[in-house]
């Protein structure tokens, strides 16, 4: 019990201990839930309540991603409190302005900075995911779970951008 | 019932993201730098524990699994290119 609480308290696990959690929540979707762990449909499905006031009979937020509390909505609130207990747990919960040591030793230290490329990064994140039919969880570690093909081309393309994209805005940093 | 099950799903997704250090910039982005291979390690035993528990599930009977999402090459590719690009950049 002692040994529990101990590695419940401690900040970071081994990436193998937390996907095993992971995987194990990956099997109770399947086999409770019937869906899958996808999160990026959540943004499209509260988006779609604003849609639908701008244009009424749009067809992607009427058939696609209609305004609806789904699946998707409410699992993403629960991984909002999910992070948070994570956080509490291991006493490292606070308020933050989503600064980062490595981010200002690369790029100086204005927050703005990291504010405004947080905010454009959203945007391409979720217009991607909206291309591709899902995101990380929904569609490469769900999908991938399931073998679905869609999720190997989705990780190639993720890993190779993004390897470029580093590449490029870390420079001679790299 | 659904939502209760999607809830108590989600803390604990979001629980194992916070625990594997996913919730921080360093650790997306220096996956991408590939000095650090956390996010890999993490994804790759989450599927291969799910795929371990839900494919012999299905073929004793138990479960069927939901639609996965669909193929199309195209916009797979296009939207993984488009979407790495918006993870190296905010490190999320």
């Amino acid at each position: 019990m002692n040994w529990i609480m101990k590695q419940i308290r401690k900040e970071e696990w081994s990436p193998y201990a937390a996907g095993v959690l992971l995987g194990i929540v990956g099997i109770l979707t399947v086999a409770l839930a019937h869906a899958l762990l996808s999160e990026s449909g959540a943004f499209e499905n509260l988006a779609a309540y604003i849609g639908k006031v701008i244009s009424p009979s749009n067809m992607y937020f009427n058939y696609v991603m209609p305004a609806q509390i789904t699946f998707p909505v409410v699992l993403m609130v629960g991984v909002f409190f999910g992070g948070m207990l994570g956080a509490l747990s291991s006493g490292t919960f606070k308020f933050r302005t989503m600064d980062s040591e490595q981010w200002k030793k690369a790029f100086g230290k204005q927050t703005w900075k990291r504010w405004l490329l947080l905010f454009l990064g959203g945007i391409i994140v979720e217009f991607a995911a909206g291309i591709a039919g899902g995101c990380t969880s929904g569609l490469a570690i769900s999908g991938g779970m399931l073998l679905a093909p869609a999720a190997f081309l989705f990780i190639a393309g993720m890993f190779a951008s993004g390897i470029i994209t580093a590449l490029v805005i870390y420079g001679k940093k790299y | 019932m659904t939502y209760v099950i999607a809830l108590v799903l989600g803390v604990a997704f979001g629980f194992s993201l916070n625990k594997a250090g996913l919730t921080k910039y360093h650790k997306v982005v220096n996956q991408f730098r590939l000095t650090d291979m956390a996010v890999l390690k993490f994804m790759m035993t989450a599927l291969v524990v799910t795929m371990l528990g839900v494919y012999p599930m299905r073929a004793l009977g138990w479960i069927t699994f939901p639609t996965v999402p669909a193929t199309y090459i195209v916009g797979n590719l296009a939207g993984g290119l488009l979407f790495g690009v918006g993870m190296a950049l905010t490190g999320t």
